[in-house]
């Protein structure tokens, strides 16, 4: 071995050894474990039964429930945090002058922590003293602050716990669309404006092509934190009114934690982190790929 | 003439709609300010009103003199100043050579570090208490420190890679000539321009895990509960007391808030890169 060698060896081994401990190990357990019965209220269970716990958990109602509105809630959540985020930086990079004071105050809700996050929503969207309502009765949109019960309401409560979410990552969208905009060269859209190209032609022909690595980026970084998302949706409803918002992060949580089932919780684990693996992949493949193809 | 004046018009649509679009994500939070302000018993008045009537800090007396969210506050930080420091202690070195010495085993490294931000918090954080539980590190500041270390690494490493990528290597070249080692040059040359890019890892490794909920109610009890968990707490235990979970909130969330502006440009730039090399 090279003394180059030895010292990049020397550089990364601290950090190969954290991640091996914390991460690699960890997720080896995790698969592990997921081919045993395990209780971990009455600590003696422990016995191998292979891919039951897959076949309970791809079986059971409640998983399956949970699975699909992990996908409701980040799809919803994706459209309008990335709808809103990139008009916000259209709109920051189209503002005649420096739009520097609009995108400062536009970064507040990222620097709040989700948990304040989702306990401010929760007081906006909470029944009768949810100053929502009380707006929307001022605008006439609704004529009874009582008309819509955000979050007790089975049917809507897993689009009301979003909200949290689209207005703490709007800004996150925004800024690295910015960014993305900022960069794309100033003669490309003034050589499509001199070939005739309207406004809307010039955003759909050159814009948004460059964009797509930026926009891969924030669907794949976004779409996985949204599919994640545990305590914002926590500390708004704790995943009720019976279970209408336990989304899968939470439906794992409560049979780790509430039932002690550590190999079933494990074996959801499991398969959380292969769509997971899995989804990024495709969205990295679908959307970068083809600008460097 | 026609012209200037029809682009004035749009300036002043474009203008105004970035003024309400700003406004409107402010005021969730501004309004949050307003309650937490506002007398204990104001709170939950009905219908609600967005500015205090009378102001009062009795909100946050109450949640300062409590015996419980001081000491989370103090929790919250120990457990995030050993993370910050544990995470840019292991992830520089690793991510100045893995931009600065390519090969195999760097590329692999990287890649997984970025898998690793993949990972759901709750598949880690079930083998997380696992190893904790036999390790007898439970409800410790060592025990949560190293599962936030799991998800702060990562981080930290992207965006060092980040800054680093900005550094010529001529710099070590030079360096190395004068007769110093590596690690010489790594330590005297590279590290001393790299400091705002490291204070910027360090902040955000700090927030990530000041901001942290998921661990800290898996791993942790009574004797270590961080801040957050005091803070969704409030909840149950005092029954809906949203005066002084509003007052907390804001302690717990404001000191980030100052900070981050203060470093507005850093941050930013650190943020968006991160998040594109990422």
């Amino acid at each position: 071995m090279s003394g180059e060698d030895r010292f990049v060896l020397c550089m990364l081994a601290p950090a190969l050894a954290i991640l091996g401990l914390l991460v690699a190990y960890p997720v080896g357990l995790l698969v592990f474990d997921s081919f045993f019965k395990v209780d971990t209220i009455t600590p003696h269970i422990r016995e191998w039964i292979g891919l039951k716990n897959y076949i309970d958990a791809l079986t059971s109602k409640r998983v399956a429930e949970s699975a699909f509105r992990t996908i409701q809630y980040s799809i919803f959540a994706l459209f309008f945090e990335f709808t809103f985020g990139f008009c916000a930086a259209l709109l920051f990079t189209a503002l005649p002058g420096k739009s520097r004071w609009h995108r400062t105050i536009f970064t507040l809700p990222l620097m709040v922590p989700p948990i304040v996050a989702g306990l401010l929503w929760r007081f906006l969207l909470v029944g009768n003293i949810g100053i929502l309502n009380y707006g929307l009765v001022h605008l006439g949109v609704i004529s009874d602050p009582d008309a819509i019960a955000w979050l007790s309401d089975e049917d809507i409560v897993i689009y009301s716990v979003s909200f949290a979410d689209i207005w703490l990552t709007t800004s996150f969208v925004a800024l690295v669309s910015y960014a993305g905009l900022t960069n794309i060269p100033k003669d490309l859209l003034e050589a499509a404006r001199i070939d005739g190209a309207n406004a809307f032609q010039r955003f759909w022909h050159v814009t948004l092509p460059l964009m797509r690595p930026v926009i891969a980026v924030v669907v794949i970084v976004r779409g996985v934190d949204a599919a994640k998302t545990f305590d914002l949706i926590w500390i708004q409803t704790q995943g009720g009114p019976n279970h209408a918002s336990e989304v899968f992060s939470m439906n794992i949580y409560q049979r780790m934690m509430r039932f002690g089932d550590l190999g079933e919780a494990s074996a959801s684990g499991t398969l959380f982190l292969i769509v997971m693996m899995v989804l990024a992949a495709a969205a990295y493949w679908k959307i970068w790929r083809p600008v460097h193809a | 003439m026609r012209s200037a004046r029809r682009f004035n018009l749009n300036g002043m649509v474009i203008n105004a709609a970035a003024l309400v679009l700003v406004l409107s994500y402010a005021l969730p939070y501004v309004y949050l300010l307003m309650t937490s302000i506002k007398p204990a018993a104001d709170v939950q008045q009905i219908p609600p009103s967005f500015f205090p009537v009378v102001i009062s800090f009795e909100n946050f007396r109450d949640v300062l003199q409590s015996s419980i969210l001081p000491r989370a506050f103090a929790s919250s930080l120990m457990v995030a100043v050993l993370t910050t420091i544990l995470s840019l202690a292991v992830a520089v070195p690793a991510a100045y050579v893995a931009t600065h010495y390519r090969r195999r085993i760097t590329t692999l490294f990287l890649l997984f570090a970025l898998v690793t931000r993949m990972v759901p918090s709750v598949s880690l954080g079930v083998p997380l208490f696992q190893l904790l539980k036999s390790l007898g590190l439970l409800d410790t500041v060592p025990g949560l420190v190293l599962a936030h270390t799991s998800a702060a690494v990562p981080l930290a490493l992207l965006l060092m890679a980040a800054f680093f990528e900005g550094v010529p290597k001529d710099l070590e070249e030079a360096a190395r000539m004068d007769g110093c080692t590596r690690f010489q040059a790594f330590l005297k040359v590279i590290l001393p321009i790299m400091t705002g890019g490291i204070a910027v890892t360090a902040l955000f490794t700090f927030i990530t895990s000041w901001n942290e909920f998921l661990y800290a109610l898996l791993l942790t009890s009574e004797a270590t509960k961080t801040a957050p968990i005091v803070i969704a707490e409030y909840n149950s235990v005092y029954g809906l007391a949203w005066g002084a979970m509003t007052a907390a909130a804001v302690l717990y969330s404001l000191p980030v808030i100052i900070v981050t502006l203060a470093l507005q440009k850093q941050i930013v730039g650190g943020l968006t890169f991160g998040a594109v090399k990422g």
